[in-house]
């Protein structure tokens, strides 16, 4: 057993000595369920509680326990009487998810999430977290549809594109990643699973026509880059580390004088002219070579614009 | 390297024992006490020591150790050690249950908490959310809860802030509070803090009561920065002026017949207002005042030649 499984037991192990001592008689299925282990984990860690013992050895200086059959029955000693305190890290876990969970809209700010947040404060002395998502104007019809399984149709803006769509989709739950909220659907005008950035949803209709949601795949990596995706070397100079922080970026690499040499994958050229333009005069696109010259090309574009 | 579960054993009856302590124990007390079981020979029996303390504390175990008279002794206070009763119900750790499975926070801590609160109840719930934790939060964290100010390399430069809050932001987490450097309220994004976050003493500042973390963060960025604000107008085509709009007050929007808005951003720094619009490629135009116009028509040139 390595020396973090060995310390992940005894953290169980110390999580349990006083719940088990507050229920005299519970079932060693309930424990283990609880403590997300097997029996056979369990009957391993109630052998290592009944291994401890400090001397001289007066009847509070042993934990008893009673295990034989289906049930556990525990008698503390004078310690381990209460779990150990929270590390940071799981003080912040709690916080965090927790109000994170509030802040998405349809939560109930005075429901057991709420109320069991405000226990944690008060005992732990907790830091003000506060977690705000931004909520595009379809989004909670969106959520409603995905759930109830109703096929929408949408005017979705395609940023790489650039242009508007009309298309009917079977929307997945809305996922927020990246700062985005999203919804992996079904495109019945491309005929495939595709990735749909809510905010970019510029309106949405019902169509009156259902799809199952259960059958929908789940997403299991959100915004991967496609495989076939050309990669995009970009230098960047100091003050643009917003990008690297903002995309997927596939290596970041600093450079002297505060710039970065970044590689993305782009899938379509109209996200690579906005960075460009955006960065301004530092930006620079390194490799492939047909590229070095899109920066030049977009701001000829826009400044066609301002001169008619 | 394998851990015989003697090894485990000896853990739990040392933490037991440094509970159980009152004057604390010396290393040779530790070593030498035969239900701990260390192995026989000085220098084994002290490396085996040093790393069960290092497991201690990897744990989150709190143990002291003090000088007194040459000697060192081990201790773990009981009140430092163990969770105040939180009282929570089942419903209440479904509730988190269901928060730290629902909102993805890229480590599993949130498990750990659980089983510390008393067990993990109910069934969770399919992520919605990942809003990743940057390193530096953990530390910022507890300060911010211990009320310590908090030392930290930011943008090339050592900042002292008395950490009031944290708070997330369209994926991005940040910290809050009030930086002596200045002397005035400032906002530091998480991930871009380098290297460690050092704390000092615990109570040493008060947070209003009335401190709202969110307040803080502003979605116009070109109004940071001194000098008097300017009223740009911004016409952007239809399909692009909602996201425009969105970014600017109330009633700063005046639609246009074919769908498309102009849209007015009162903006201190021209050069984050050029930046923003240019995003729009050639669906956004700024049209007045002059120096604004031409502030985006020189930022493209310098791309164009």
């Amino acid at each position: 057993m390595s020396r973090p499984e060995a310390e992940h037991q005894l953290q169980r192990v110390l999580a349990m000595i006083p719940w088990l001592a507050s229920r005299p008689g519970v079932h060693k299925d309930e424990v283990a369920a609880r403590f997300r282990i097997t029996r056979d984990e369990l009957e391993r860690d109630l052998g290592l509680i009944m291994m401890v013992g400090v001397p001289p050895y007066t009847p509070g200086d042993y934990i008893n326990v009673y295990a034989e059959g289906d049930t556990v029955e525990l008698w503390l000693a004078d310690y381990f009487t209460r779990p150990l305190q929270l590390s940071p890290s799981e003080g912040l876990a709690l916080l965090a998810g927790g109000r994170a969970l509030l802040a998405v809209e349809g939560s109930d700010p005075e429901g057991p999430l709420a109320t069991a947040l405000v226990k944690l404060e008060d005992a732990l002395g907790m830091s003000e977290v506060v977690v705000e998502f931004g909520a595009p104007a379809e989004l909670a019809e969106l959520r409603r549809a995905a759930s109830a399984g109703e096929r929408v149709e949408i005017d979705y803006w395609s940023a790489g594109r650039d242009e508007v769509t009309t298309r009917r989709i079977d929307p997945g739950p809305p996922f927020f990643a990246l700062g985005r909220w999203y919804s992996d659907a079904y495109c019945h005008l491309r005929d495939e699973q595709r990735m749909f950035r809510v905010d970019r949803i510029r309106a949405l209709r019902a169509t009156g026509e259902r799809f199952d949601p259960d059958a929908a795949p789940v997403p299991e990596v959100l915004y991967a880059p496609r495989p076939g995706d050309p990669r995009v070397t970009l230098e960047l100079p100091a003050g643009a580390s917003w990008v690297a922080e903002s995309f997927p970026a596939e290596s970041v690499e600093d450079l002297p004088g505060g710039g970065q040499r970044v590689v993305v994958a782009v899938s379509e050229p109209a996200w690579l002219d906005r960075i460009l333009l955006r960065v301004g005069t530092g930006a620079r696109v390194v490799d492939p070579p047909e590229l070095r010259a899109a920066g030049r090309l977009a701001a000829l574009r826009v400044l066609a614009r301002y001169r008619t | 390297m394998s851990d015989a579960p003697d090894r485990r054993e000896r853990l739990l009856n040392l933490l037991a024992a440094l509970l159980e302590t009152r004057r604390g124990l010396t290393r040779a007390e530790i070593v030498n006490n035969p239900t701990l079981g260390y192995p026989a020979g000085a220098a084994a029996a002290r490396r085996a020591f040093e790393r069960d303390k290092a497991s201690l504390r990897a744990m989150g175990v709190p143990l002291r150790d003090t000088e007194k008279d040459n000697e060192t002794r081990y201790r773990v206070t009981p009140s430092e050690y163990y969770l105040p009763a939180l009282d929570l119900s089942d419903g209440e750790l479904a509730a988190l249950h269901v928060a730290v499975t629902a909102i993805g926070l890229g480590d599993g801590a949130g498990e750990g908490a659980l089983m510390k609160l008393g067990g993990i109840e109910g069934e969770g719930a399919v992520p919605i959310a990942a809003l990743p934790l940057a390193e530096s939060l953990v530390p910022l964290f507890e300060a911010s809860r211990r009320r310590a100010v908090v030392r930290f390399r930011y943008r090339g430069r050592e900042r002292e802030l008395e950490p009031w809050g944290l708070t997330s932001k369209f994926g991005n987490w940040y910290v809050v509070g009030l930086d002596h450097g200045v002397d005035d309220m400032r906002v530091y994004r998480a991930n871009r803090i380098e290297g460690d976050v050092e704390a000092g003493t615990p109570r040493a500042f008060v947070v209003p009561a009335d401190f709202r973390a969110d307040r803080y963060l502003e979605d116009q960025p070109w109004q940071y920065g001194g000098g008097r604000p300017l009223a740009v107008r911004v016409l952007a085509d239809a399909g692009h002026a909602a996201a425009l709009a969105a970014r600017a007050e109330p009633g700063a929007v005046e639609p246009v017949a074919d769908g498309s808005a102009i849209v007015t951003l009162q903006a201190v720094n021209l050069d984050t207002l050029c930046s923003y619009v240019v995003g729009f490629l050639e669906h956004a135009e700024v049209l007045d005042p002059p120096e604004a116009r031409a502030a985006v028509v020189a930022w493209l040139e310098a791309i164009a030649t």
